[in-house]
């Protein structure tokens, strides 16, 4: 599929945005666009503020300053002196929420309902949608991220995994132009990492437009179109996975790489004997 | 020594307050709820002044014993308020608020133990904060606060029996209304606390069933 940023209106287009707790400033002035089918990874060590730049984007938190547009439509526009020059209402930011699917690290499934009613929720309650259609797509998703079996489980039998297939196909059901993905294998036992990482992989190939934070240099690799790399709150690197990651100029880049090589590295020999 | 025709002879008058007993217990404890809910809500919304009026009327109702607060409700509002006020509404009025207060501290509790992750989803999928509240909040919410909710409303129950000092015609008053002309108190209160035993231990169990149930 093409992916041609220059004639698109980009999906995303967030700039000059800062963030901070009390005197702490978490994101210092992050200007980030995201064409339609880009598959963007977030890297960068703990701390550096790629999960709250992320939570920006559908401001599940709100900037201290900066301007945020979903689609060409502004949601968040405050000035540096904390003057608001949009007024956007809840009613904006739900409807701007309902075409941009999350998917969390902890899953956050609806504990007390089973998967259908998870994945059926959020066209139910927000758009309204009556259940034949609603349901038949639902199970269409369950299918496509291999629960269909578990259609009436409750989230608490479900491996993590499974739970974060789920959580997959409810954000997917909504039908999102924008998926956000919050570090959705962090939380993952390492044999269940695949599964989740490969229905990312097949929603990738089919044009979605992905923002990912993540830890899985072999994703942001293999599959993201292109690598931001954050580092204490400013964006020092970005460009194609192979740039970014291959050949890093940038010194702090290449320490977080090379601690990757690290690690595997000390692996080796346990993994030998 | 018991002289349990007291009690048989009597028996109507016995049936009678319990049944006005059951009955304010049902409404002041439905009203309860609606009002603990109200406040609870009031309690984590992002206005502030909203949260002082909340916390103010929690801590007034768990600050001042519940009978002054009654007494008050039925001798001094009215002539506050210029209103009359029969004795069944200001035991209402009174016993609702009072166990609104102890509603809502359970109810915020519940609410504000839940983890944020299921607010998050539920916003990140579009919902206004009431339907977060409604769909996915609440009814997680109740399944934890059954117990503390089931507590408070046998104290509700329990508390009922202060009406009588309105000469609400309650199980306790028909009681002592027995015991002023049998001139027996032993077998008439003995009886008295056994109905509260009967009723209330079994409901005590059952909320307990019903708490490992939502597990």
């Amino acid at each position: 599929m093409t992916r041609s940023p220059a004639d698109a209106t980009p999906l995303v287009e967030v700039s000059q945005v800062r963030k901070s707790y009390g005197s702490h400033e978490v994101l210092k002035g992050i200007d980030l666009t995201v064409y339609p089918g880009e598959v963007v990874a977030l890297l960068g060590s703990s701390g550096s503020g790629k999960t709250t730049l992320l939570r920006c984007v559908n401001l599940l938190e709100h900037p201290s300053s900066g301007r945020i547009a979903i689609d060409g439509s502004p949601i968040f526009d405050r000035a540096a002196d904390g003057h608001d020059n949009a007024r956007i209402g809840g009613r904006e930011v739900a409807a701007m929420r309902s075409r941009v699917g999350m998917v969390f690290q902890q899953f956050n499934l609806f504990p007390h309902m089973n998967v259908l009613a998870n994945v059926m929720e959020g066209p139910r309650t927000v758009l309204g949608e009556d259940d034949a259609s609603n349901r038949a797509r639902a199970l269409d998703l369950l299918a496509k991220v291999g629960m269909a079996e578990f259609a009436d489980r409750m989230p608490g039998r479900l491996s993590g995994g499974q739970k974060q297939r789920v959580s997959i196909a409810r954000a997917l059901n909504m039908r999102p132009s924008l998926m956000l993905f919050d570090e959705p294998t962090s939380a993952l036992d390492p044999e269940l990492v695949g599964e989740v990482l490969n229905t990312m992989i097949t929603l990738a190939r089919e044009g979605m437009t992905m923002l990912v934070v993540t830890h899985e240099l072999g994703f942001a690799l293999e599959v993201a179109t292109r690598v931001v790399f954050l580092d204490q709150g400013a964006i020092c690197a970005q460009g194609t996975p192979q740039e970014v990651l291959l050949h890093p100029t940038n010194e702090r880049v290449r320490t977080f790489v090379n601690r990757f090589h690290a690690t595997a590295e000390l692996m080796r020999p346990l993994l030998q004997t | 020594m018991f002289d349990w025709s007291v009690i048989t002879q009597n028996a109507h008058l016995f049936a009678w307050g319990l049944v006005v007993t059951l009955e304010y217990t049902v409404i002041t404890c439905v009203l309860g709820l609606i009002i603990g809910l109200m406040i609870a809500l009031v309690q984590l919304s992002p206005i502030k002044a909203l949260r002082v009026v909340g916390r103010l009327f929690v801590e007034f109702f768990r600050n001042v014993p519940l009978l002054v607060w009654l007494l008050w409700s039925y001798y001094a509002l009215p002539i506050f308020a210029g209103i009359n006020i029969s004795k069944q509404a200001a035991g209402i009025l009174a016993l609702s608020l009072y166990g609104g207060a102890y509603y809502a501290e359970i109810l915020r509790a519940g609410i504000q133990s839940l983890d944020h992750g299921q607010a998050d989803a539920a916003k990140a999928l579009g919902m206004r904060s009431w339907q977060a509240m409604r769909r996915i909040i609440l009814p997680q919410a109740f399944r934890q606060m059954i117990p503390p909710l089931a507590g408070q409303t046998i104290i509700q129950m329990k508390n009922t029996t202060l009406l009588s000092v309105l000469t609400v015609p309650d199980l306790l008053y028909q009681a002592s209304y027995v015991s002023s002309f049998t001139y027996r108190p032993m077998e008439v209160y003995t009886v008295v606390g056994i109905i509260f035993l009967v009723i209330l231990i079994p409901s005590n169990y059952l909320a307990r069933r019903l708490e490992m149930n939502s597990q």
